[in-house]
C-alpha cells in the first residue's frame, strides 16, 4: 500500500492483511509450473514405471531388531538359510528388514524356508526367534487393496464433486475436482521419479491426500461465496478481482493451515520413521508430505484461479469485468482495505442480525448469506 | 456460556480421570502389540452364510489355543484373522493354518472319562489286551438277515487305565502320534487314536444322501492318488473302526466293510452308514469335502510382528505425535500471542476427551484396534483441529480490520467461521467414512480415528471454543489485560 510510510516486510503485510499478491491474473505461471511437474512425472512413470512393495507383488520379508550387526552379515546368513536373491535394509537406527520373493516354491517350502530365516536371523541379531517379524504376502493381495482403493476414490469423487455442486455450486465443483486430481497426479508421479516404495499404506495416505487437499480448497471457496454476496454486489471490482480478494482474505490462513498440518507429518517423517525406524510411519509420512504440500499449494494457484476464469467466461461477469474496466478510480484491494470498506454497511447488519436472531426473514433487502 | 464451557471441560478430564483410574488403555492394534495376522481368501466365490460359517469355525479354534484378545472378523469377501500380544506367533499360525485337516486315525480302544485331569506327558500306554477294539476283539461277522447287516462283540469296556489322562490338547495333537479325542455329540466317550494313517485331501467329494432303506447316509468319492492309499488304509484296518478327527473332535469312527467276508477295494467311492440325521450326514460330508471349513481358505498376507518391534514402532509413533504437538503449539503461539494459550487450552481438552473416548472404545468389539494407521490418522488430525482454530482467528482480525470493537467481533467472527468449520469438516468426515466403509485392512483403523477426531473437532468448537473466545472478548472489552484478546489482534486493527 502506498500510503503506509513504514513499509512492514512480507510476512508482516501477510500479519496485516495488506497482501494484494495476483493469483488470479498470473495463472498462466501457475498452470504451466503445474503441467511441467506432471509431465515430468508421467514421463518418469511411463519409463521407469513405480517401485512396489511386496504387497503389490507378492513375497516374504523379515523384521529384527538388532544392534550389533551389519548388512553384510544378514545378507550372508539369510543367503545360507536359503534365499536366492534377498535385499537386505537397515530402517532407522538398528532394524533389519529382508525381502526376497518366496512366490515360486510350493506352500511347503515358503513355510520351511520362511523358518529358517527366522532362525538364520535371530541367530545373527542374537535373539530368541520370538524376536523376528515376518510378513508374506500372495501376489493377488496388493491388487485386491489398489481396486478398494480405486473404488473408494470414485465414490468419493463423485460424493465430493456432488456435495460441493448442491452446497457451493458446480463450477466450484469442478475446480476443486481438478485440483484434486492435479494433487493426485504430482504425488503419482513424485512416487515414480524419486522411487519412493509404494505400499498398500502409500494408497490410503494419497486418499486422505485428496480430502485434505478438498478441505483446504472449500475454506476458499466458502471465502469466494461470502464475497460474492458482498464485495462482489457493490460492482467495483471484477469477479477474478473478487476471487483474488478472497485469496488474500485467506492467504494467512492457508499458509498457517498448510505448515500446521505439515509440522506433525514432518515430524512422523523425520522422528518416527528416520530415527525410530518404523516403516508404516515412513510409508505414510511420505506420502502425505508430498500430497499435503501439493495440496496447498493447488488450493491456491489452481482451484482459485481456474474458478475465476471459469466465472469470468459467464456473460454477466464478463459485463461487470467491461464496467469496472472503464471506471478510472478501480483499484487493487487488501483485505485490510476490503475489511473497512464493508466495515460501515456491515455493521448496520450486525444490530439487525442479532435482533431477529430467530426469525427467519431477514428484513434487509440484500441477500445476506450470514446466518 | 460458561455453563458450556466448565461442563466441557469437566466432561473432558473427568472421563480421561475415570478411564485411567479404571485401567482402561486403547485396545492396541498387532502392529504396536505384536502379535499375528492373516487375511484368508475364499478360493472359490461364496455365500455369505457359508463365510460367516467361517468366521465362527476360525473363532472356536482360536480361541481354542488359549490367547486373549483374538478376532475373527469378515472384511469384504476376506476373512481377516488377528492375535495380538502372542510371543510366539508363530506357533499360533501353524495351528490356525494346519487344523484345516481332516485326519483318518485307527481307533485302539474306548477310554472312561476323565475323572482327575492332568496333562500326559510322553508316549501314551497301549491299550490292555481285553479292551483294545482289535480285529479278533470285535469279530464282526456278517449277517445279511440282522438289521445291521452285522453282527459284533458289543461287550467290549471302556479301558478305565486312563482315566486321569486328559483329552488331548490342540496343541499336541499331532499327526503323527497317538491321540486320546471326544467323540461329537456324544458326550463323555472317547477314544484312544492311533498316529493319522490319511488326511482329508485323499477325499474328492462328499455328500448326504437317502439308501434304499430310507436312512442317511454319506457317499464319498476318493481322489485317484487317494483311491489306491484308501484301498490300503482300509485293509489295514479290515473289521476295525476308523476315526475321522477334524479339529480334535471325532465326527465318526465307521467299522470297515462290516457286511463283507473279505477285504474288497472300495474302487474310489464309498459310504458311511449309521444313526445318521439329516443334520449330522451333512455336517459329516462338509467336513469330509472341505475340512473343517465350508470352503477352501487361501493365506493373501500373514504377518507377525514381535512384541519388541511392536514396543518400538508404539515409541516411534508417539514420539513422532508429541514432537508434532509441540512444534504446531509453539507456531501457534508465535504467531497469535494469548490466542495461541485458547488452542493449547483446546488441544488439551481434545486430547483428554478423545484418549477417554479411545480407551472406552478399546472395552467394545465395535471399535477397531488403536494401530499404526490409527496412530498416523490422530497425528493428520493435529493439522484438522487447529485449522478450525486459525479460520476463527483469522476471520476475528478480519472484523476487526472492519473497525468493530472486540466485543463483537468474537461474535461475527464465530459465526462466519462456524459455516466454514461445517463446510470443511464434512468434506473431512466424509472422506473418512467412505474410507471406513470402502476400504480394507489398516486402512480401516486410519480412517476410524480420523473420523472420530473430526466429529469431536466440531464438538470442540461449539462447546469449548466459541465460549471460551467470547467471554475473553468480553473481559477484553472491559480491561485492557496482557491475556485479553488484544494481545493476538492489536498488531492488525491499527495501521
Amino acid at each position: 500500500m502506498s500510503d503506509v510510510t513504514k513499509a512492514p516486510g512480507r510476512f508482516g503485510r501477510l500479519y496485516r492483511g495488506l497482501t494484494t499478491v495476483d493469483f488470479v491474473g498470473r495463472r498462466k505461471v501457475w498452470f504451466t509450473i503445474s503441467i511441467v511437474i506432471i509431465l515430468v512425472g508421467l514421463g518418469s512413470l511411463s519409463i521407469r514405471g513405480f517401485n512396489l512393495g511386496i504387497d503389490f507383488k507378492g513375497g516374504s520379508s523379515w523384521e529384527v531388531l538388532a544392534p550389533k550387526t551389519s548388512v553384510s552379515a544378514v545378507t550372508h546368513s539369510v543367503e545360507k538359510a536359503g534365499l536366492s536373491s534377498p535385499i537386505v535394509e537397515k530402517l532407522g537406527s538398528d532394524t533389519y528388514q529382508v525381502t526376497a520373493d518366496l512366490n515360486a516354491f510350493s506352500a511347503a517350502k515358503q513355510l520351511s524356508v520362511t523358518t529358517d530365516v527366522v532362525n538364520a536371523l535371530a541367530k545373527v541379531a542374537n535373539v530368541n526367534p520370538n524376536q523376528v517379524s515376518t510378513s508374506s504376502v500372495g501376489p493377488t493381495w496388493g491388487g485386491q487393496i489398489t481396486n478398494r482403493a480405486l473404488e473408494a476414490l470414485i465414490v468419493f469423487f463423485i460424493a465430493v464433486v456432488a456435495y460441493i455442486s448442491i452446497r457451493f455450486e458446480p463450477k466450484m465443483a469442478i475446480a476443486a475436482f481438478v485440483a484434486m486430481v492435479h494433487d493426485l497426479l504430482v504425488t503419482v508421479g513424485v512416487y515414480s521419479l524419486f522411487g519412493f516404495q509404494i505400499t498398500p499404506d502409500t494408497v490410503i495416505a494419497i486418499l486422505t491426500i485428496l480430502g485434505y487437499s478438498l478441505y483446504d480448497t472449500v475454506v476458499v471457496f466458502d471465502r469466494v461465496r461470502d464475497n460474492a454476496g458482498g464485495v462482489l454486489k457493490s460492482g467495483d471490482i471484477t469477479y477474478g478481482e473478487m476471487v483474488n480478494l478472497s485469496m488474500n482474505q485467506t492467504l494467512a490462513r492457508s499458509i498457517n493451515t498448510s505448515l500446521v498440518a505439515i509440522l506433525p507429518v514432518l515430524a512422523v517423517l523425520l522422528v518416527g520413521a528416520d530415527l525410530l525406524g518404523a516403516t508404516t510411519l515412513q510409508n505414510y509420512g511420505l506420502a502425505l508430505f508430498v500430497g499435503l504440500t501439493s495440496g496447498a499449494y493447488s488450493s491456491i494457484f489452481i482451484a482459485s484461479p481456474l474458478l475465476a476464469w471459469m466465472k469470468e467466461r459467464e456473460p454477466r461477469f464478463r459485463d461487470l469485468a467491461e464496467r469496472v474496466a472503464q471506471r478510472s478510480d478501480h483499484r487493487i484491494l487488501s483485505p485490510a482495505t476490503a475489511a473497512l470498506l464493508t466495515g460501515d454497511g456491515a455493521q448496520r447488519t450486525v444490530g439487525v442480525a442479532r435482533s431477529t436472531r430467530t426469525s427467519t426473514v431477514s428484513p434487509r433487502a440484500r441477500k445476506q448469506k450470514r446466518r | 456460556m460458561i455453563v458450556s464451557l466448565v461442563l466441557t471441560i469437566a466432561i473432558a478430564f473427568g472421563s480421561l480421570a475415570t478411564t485411567l483410574s479404571l485401567g482402561w488403555g486403547p485396545k492396541l492394534g498387532l502392529d504396536l502389540a505384536g502379535g499375528l495376522s492373516v487375511v484368508y481368501k475364499p478360493v472359490t466365490p461364496t455365500s455369505k452364510a457359508n463365510m460367516q460359517e467361517v468366521v465362527q469355525i476360525l473363532t472356536n479354534r482360536v480361541n481354542g489355543l488359549g490367547v486373549s484378545g483374538a478376532q475373527v472378523n469378515l472384511q469384504g469377501k476376506n476373512v481377516v484373522v488377528s492375535v495380538p500380544g502372542v510371543t510366539d506367533a508363530r506357533k499360533v499360525l501353524a495351528l490356525v493354518g494346519e487344523t484345516a485337516q481332516l485326519l483318518f486315525r485307527p481307533v485302539l480302544c474306548q477310554v472312561t472319562e476323565a475323572k482327575k485331569v492332568y496333562k500326559y506327558s510322553g508316549t501314551l500306554p497301549a491299550c490292555g489286551a481285553t479292551y483294545a477294539l482289535t480285529e479278533s476283539n470285535l469279530a464282526v461277522t456278517p449277517a445279511p438277515n440282522t438289521a445291521a447287516g452285522y453282527n459284533w462283540d458289543s461287550s467290549i469296556q471302556p479301558d478305565p487305565k486312563y482315566a486321569d489322562v486328559a483329552t488331548t490338547t490342540p496343541i499336541d495333537d499331532v499327526k503323527n502320534k497317538s491321540v486320546i479325542l471326544p467323540v461329537l455329540g456324544s458326550k463323555g466317550v472317547r477314544y484312544l487314536l492311533g498316529p493319522a494313517q490319511m488326511t482329508g485331501q485323499s477325499i474328492g467329494k462328499a455328500y448326504a444322501q437317502i439308501d434304499t432303506a430310507g436312512a442317511w447316509v454319506v457317499n464319498y468319492t476318493l481322489t485317484s492318488k487317494g483311491s489306491p492309499l484308501w484301498d490300503k488304509v482300509a485293509n489295514e484296518n479290515f473289521h476295525q473302526e476308523l476315526a475321522i478327527e477334524l479339529d480334535g473332535v471325532i465326527q465318526s469312527a465307521p467299522l470297515i466293510q462290516p457286511t463283507q467276508a473279505t477285504f474288497s477295494s472300495f474302487g474310489g467311492q464309498g459310504e458311511i452308514s449309521g444313526s445318521f440325521t439329516e443334520g449330522s450326514a451333512k455336517n459329516l460330508a462338509i467336513a469330509m469335502e472341505f475340512g473343517a471349513l465350508p470352503v477352501r481358505l487361501q493365506a493373501l498376507t500373514t504377518q507377525t510382528v514381535s512384541p519388541t518391534l511392536g514396543h518400538s514402532a508404539l515409541v516411534a509413533g508417539l514420539g513422532a505425535g508429541l514432537v508434532g504437538l509441540a512444534l504446531v503449539l509453539l507456531y501457534t503461539i508465535l504467531y497469535y500471542r494469548a490466542l495461541g494459550l485458547v488452542i493449547v487450552l483446546g488441544l488439551s481438552v481434545t486430547a483428554a476427551l478423545l484418549w477417554a473416548i479411545i480407551s472406552a472404545l478399546g472395552h467394545t468389539a465395535f471399535a477397531p484396534s488403536f494401530d499404526l494407521a490409527g496412530v498416523t490418522g490422530l497425528i493428520v488430525s493435529i493439522g484438522i483441529t487447529v485449522d478450525s482454530y486459525i479460520v476463527y482467528f483469522e476471520r476475528l482480525k478480519d472484523e476487526a480490520r472492519a473497525g468493530r470493537s472486540i466485543r463483537t467481533s468474537v461474535d461475527r467472527g464465530f459465526r462466519s467461521a462456524w459455516r466454514t468449520v461445517l463446510a470443511a469438516d464434512t468434506v473431512s468426515l466424509l472422506a473418512a467414512v467412505l474410507l471406513y466403509l470402502i476400504a480394507v485392512g489398516d486402512v480401516r483403523g486410519f480412517a476410524f480415528f480420523l473420523g472420530l477426531s473430526t466429529l469431536m473437532d466440531v464438538f470442540i468448537t461449539w462447546y469449548f471454543t466459541r465460549p471460551l473466545v467470547i467471554l475473553l472478548g468480553r473481559r477484553g472489552s472491559q480491561s485492557t489485560s496482557a491475556l485479553s484478546m488484544a494481545a493476538g489482534l492489536s498488531s492488525g486493527v491499527h495501521e
